[in-house]
């Protein structure tokens, strides 16, 4: 702990002005820089694999789901936006949802439901946008949450590499 | 009695049974699978590793569902030797496991899961394909058997043989090849099914009616008591979100049903779920029912009970003794006896739990004084009354088949009533929703508790018999 | 006939600077925004028509429709009567300010300005003054703390610096002899080197600075001071009257900025244009205004804000002794005939 004094001030430094003017012509000259704000709608974010976007449901290249409702996903989610129900298949894989609810307007998109999945079959999207006129249109089912796995294969690719270091 | 040392607390146990049981009634928990307390013990899954020493000896690992009980023995549960050996024995035990835990029913409930996290048994040294054998084999009516899950610890086979004594369960193959199955792969009969998804320590044998209907631990687990023969097994009612009962399970209890219950019972739980279900107050107009709370419905139902005439109380078979004393009151303030409607015996007796007797609380009804009478019989004396309450679940399915003339009827069920008479129609809880005692056929008190809630606007049925009763009396008071 | 007409033409002139004023108000709350965002370097509003012109009108219209709050336990007439008390003496104000020597108007004589009083600028000081007890009566009547301490702050501040401005406009009024604006713009009449700026930079410096204490802008919003007062004395204030308040501000604002280039910068008059046609000298009036303006949004964004005793202090220590040591040496330069 060290005791400091305040610098005395000079006459000039006292009046202030120099330093008032020295400011007004700093924010002048900001007048006429770049601006750096995205106009949104026009220009849309930049999105990559690493954008934690809505989840979305992963459907295999023969078209069957990824998904076989273990429930996990709705385990961890901490925002409760998840409902499943299960049903049995034919496929080998014996199982998969018959209700797949996320409540778009409860996630917090915290990809906890990607990381709890033990069979790749959700995954953070780029989507971003949400919106639209009513609560329930915003729970959205197993049909609206699908999406063909090659669109979400640079994520899974992407979630594979940061699992690595665990 | 015998002394021995248990993780370093001096007990005394008795020897009879086996350590793995004295461990238990102290509090410590060891690891098994192939023991269960219903069932002879086997030690076939050597998971129960406990470290033992005898007479002054140096300690060694042994499998406590198999070793019996000396003076003086010295029991370690929690040593490094005992858990490496478990957890060995895990690593031997997942060897061949599927791990389809995602798609499997136990999965939450499955005690391989549960000691495979608790041992730290994570990861297998295996490179050779797992054993392919059949993953929905269909066992009859109740039960799928998932021949890859199985751990081999024969439980399914011991219950088979002892306890509802229809060995047709079996060990098929040699060693490594070894699995289970039925002779000559002929489906698995009897009232006693059920029982096998429960005591099956992983998910080789799971329910065919909840296959993938829910995840366990999802479920809201409250006890109640089995409201389908006299017996009054204690249950599990299982409730998914706050509504649908998915399933029902047997609690211990070692005076009335053990570790058992009986399919008819454990699958008896779709009229819980009746989206039809009464939860407010129906009255007449015209030819019509029209809705209102429960509230008006009451306050219309003693106007109706108030105009006096000859009344018929007739309650059901479900009602608790609190309900029947309530309902058996009001009877004697319309000057009449309440009775109740006896549903005929069926042929599921058995010797194992079910009575055949469809009336829970038959015993305790009588006791009150209440008369059984069939169904016939309890229609006549509606049909020759002016008035009647007819009070309690299932009441009115009772009746459904029989004449019930013109009285002007008072009823609480779950369900609206739809003869002809018909004034009020009140809900009623269902058993699982309400507190209350049932005597059991032995005499033995069975505790009804609230294991759902009922919906809003469902009064306790009691609570609703004696407000009715206070209005006609305070009627009565003022005219 | 005569009367009519120039009822006419006082309606007229009404009409046209009144709305202009109010019009320029509007623009400077565009103005704010734009030149705060390119500080920053944002774009500032630039949804509602071509770079965001329309956003008063939009800004409006959403004022128009927002629910209007009062307070439990307000002052009920007073909280009604408090934002048109501030908006009221602002624009009083703008009646008296000259735009051209000449009226282009048929049948007007003097100036162009609505009302060519000998003593406009005690008239507009008077006003302006009057101002202060909207705000107090608005922070009282809210039965909120923080509009309270708002409106207590708002009044010490004005008090304070009214004097400093008033002794440095003495100064001028001394120069030019009179309290007539057209005349002190006269006086400035021709070259650049005419205007009063250069013969008393230390009024001009007080005054520009004092401007700002009594209009309650940055670097001494005390008023309204977010970060303590939530918005000081108008917290409670929403929809159409919290406007109010807004437009009261901005026109304070302009009428300072006039008076400024009034005093000090010649007002209408065109530099060594004597005889400018009206509408050269009204748009070079509001070029300076303009200029003023700017520099009123461009010093918000760029200093913090004052510790309120250093605000008292300024006030009172430096401003009050530098300005009446102005109005001595004017009065004695002027006794000696020097200026
Ligand atoms: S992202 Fe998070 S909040 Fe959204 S559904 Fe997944 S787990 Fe739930
Ligand atoms: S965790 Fe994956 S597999 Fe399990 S229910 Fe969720 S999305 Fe389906
Ligand atoms: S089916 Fe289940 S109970 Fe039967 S032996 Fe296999 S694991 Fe044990
Ligand atoms: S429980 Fe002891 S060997 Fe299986």
């Amino acid at each position: 702990m060290a005791i400091v004094k305040r610098k005395e001030l000079s006459i000039g430094e006292k009046l202030y002005l120099p330093a008032i003017f020295r400011g007004l012509s700093m924010t002048f000259r900001q007048m006429f820089k770049k601006r750096v704000t995205r106009q949104y709608p026009e220009e849309p974010l930049p999105v990559n694999e690493v954008t934690r976007g809505q989840p979305r449901l992963a459907v295999n290249d023969d078209g069957t789901i990824r998904c076989v409702s273990c429930g996990l996903c709705e385990a961890a989610c901490p925002a409760y936006a998840i409902t499943i129900d299960g049903q049995e298949t034919d496929r080998f894989i014996e199982r998969e949802p018959e209700r797949f609810d996320i409540d778009m307007l409860r996630c917090i998109l915290c990809g906890f439901c990607e990381e709890a999945c033990p069979k790749d079959a959700i995954l953070m999207s780029d989507e971003l946008e949400l919106a639209d006129f009513s609560r329930e249109a915003l729970i959205y089912d197993v049909e609206r949450l699908k999406r063909p796995v090659s669109q979400l294969r640079p994520r899974l690719d992407y979630v594979y590499k940061v699992n690595e270091r665990w | 009695m015998t002394k021995i040392t248990l993780n370093g607390r001096e007990i005394e146990v008795d020897a009879s049974k086996p350590l793995i049981a004295a461990c238990e009634e102290n509090g410590v928990d060891v690891p098994r699978y192939c023991y269960h307390p219903g069932l002879s013990p086997e030690g076939s899954c050597r998971i129960c590793q406990v470290e033992v020493s005898e007479g002054g000896r140096p300690p060694r690992v042994v499998v406590s569902c198999r070793t019996p009980i000396t003076e003086g023995m010295v029991v370690n549960t929690e040593t490094p030797e005992a858990h490496e050996t478990r957890r060995q024995c895990l690593e031997f035990l997942l060897k061949n496991h599927p791990l389809d835990c995602p798609i499997c029913d136990k999965a939450g409930e499955c005690t391989l899961q549960d000691y495979s996290f608790a041992e730290g048994q994570t990861e297998g040294k295996t490179e050779e394909p797992r054993r392919k054998l059949e993953k929905r084999m269909d066992l009859g009516d109740v039960i799928v058997l998932d021949q890859e899950r199985c751990i081999l610890c024969t439980r399914c086979v011991r219950y088979q043989e002892e306890v509802t004594k229809k060995p047709e369960l079996t060990n098929a193959g040699l060693a490594s090849n070894t699995y289970i199955t039925t002779f000559g792969e002929r489906p698995l009969t009897g009232n006693y099914q059920g029982n096998l998804a429960d005591i099956c320590p992983v998910g080789a044998l799971t329910l065919k009616q909840f296959r993938f209907q829910a995840r366990v631990w999802n479920l809201e687990k409250e006890s109640s008591i089995c409201g389908e023969c006299s017996r009054g097994c204690s249950i599990s009612a299982e409730v998914l979100r706050r509504n649908e009962v998915k399933r029902i399970r047997p609690l211990f209890d070692a005076d009335v049903n053990k570790w058992w219950m009986c399919d008819t019972g454990r699958f008896a739980f779709e009229h819980f779920n009746d989206a039809e279900r009464l939860t407010g107050g129906l009255v007449a107009s015209g030819d019509n029912l029209l809705v209102t709370t429960t509230k008006d419905a009451l306050a219309r139902a003693a106007e109706v009970l108030g105009t006096g005439g000859k009344a018929a109380v007739v309650g059901s078979a479900w009602l608790s003794q609190e309900e029947a004393a309530a309902l058996a009151a009001l009877a004697g303030a319309l000057g009449t006896k309440a009775v109740f409607v006896s549903p005929e015996a069926n042929e599921l007796k058995d010797d194992l739990l079910h009575t055949g007797d469809p009336a829970p609380n038959r015993r305790g009804l009588e006791e009150l004084g209440l008369k059984a009478v069939s169904a016939a019989d309890a229609a006549a004396a509606v049909a020759g009354a002016e008035l009647a309450v007819l009070a309690g679940e299932r009441v009115l399915a009772g009746l459904a088949d029989e004449n019930l003339g013109t009285a002007k009827l008072v009823t609480f069920d779950t369900g609206p009533c739809l003869a002809a008479g018909v004034e009020v129609c009140l809900p009623a809880p269902f058993h699982i929703e309400k507190v209350g005692t049932w005597l059991n056929v032995d005499g033995l008190e069975r505790n009804l508790t609230v294991a759902r809630k009922a919906p809003a606007g469902v009064e306790p049925l009691d609570r609703s018999l004696n407000t009715l009763h206070a209005a006609l009396a305070g009627a009565g008071a003022q005219a | 006939m005569d009367m009519l007409i120039s009822v006419l033409v006082i309606l007229a002139k009404i009409t046209c600077i009144f709305g202009g004023v109010i019009t320029l108000a509007a623009l400077t709350t565009l103005a704010e925004r734009k030149v705060s965002a390119w500080i920053q370097f944002r774009h500032g509003p630039n949804r509602v028509g071509p770079w965001g012109i329309l956003q008063p009108l939009a800004d409006g219209v959403k004022f128009i429709y927002k629910e209007e709050l009062v307070p439990d336990g307000a002052n009920q007439v007073m909280f009604y009567l408090a934002p048109a008390m501030v908006a009221m003496p602002a624009m009083m104000g703008i009646a008296v300010l000259p735009f051209a020597a000449v009226s282009p108007l048929y049948q007007d004589t003097g100036p162009l300005a609505i009302a060519n009083l000998d003593l406009s600028v005690l008239f507009i000081l008077a006003f302006s003054g009057l101002s202060i007890y909207g705000v107090i009566l608005g922070g009282w009547a809210s039965n909120s703390k923080f509009s309270l301490l708002g409106a207590l702050r708002a009044s010490a501040q004005m008090i304070s610096y009214e004097l400093a401005l008033l002794l440095s406009v003495a100064a001028i009024l001394l120069m030019a002899g009179s309290a007539n604006l057209v005349d002190i713009a006269n006086d400035q009449q021709g070259s650049i080197f005419n205007w009063y700026i250069w013969k008393q930079p230390l009024a001009f410096l007080l005054f520009l600075i004092a401007t700002f204490a009594e209009t309650n802008r940055h670097p001494f919003d005390f008023a309204e001071c977010e970060p303590e007062l939530v918005a000081g004395f108008h917290t409670e204030y929403s929809s159409m009257r919290f406007a109010l308040f807004f437009l009261g501000e901005y026109c304070a604002i302009i009428v300072m900025c006039a008076m400024t280039c009034t005093f000090f910068l010649g007002g209408f008059h065109v530099p060594f244009w004597a005889d400018a046609p009206w509408f050269v000298q009204a748009g070079m009036f509001l070029a300076k205004i303009c200029f003023f303006l700017f520099l009123f949004i461009w010093v918000r964004w760029t200093l913090p804000r004052f510790r309120f005793d250093q605000l008292m202090g300024l006030g009172w220590k430096t401003f009050l002794p530098l300005a009446l040591l102005n109005l001595f040496v004017t009065g004695a330069l002027v006794a000696a005939g020097v200026y």
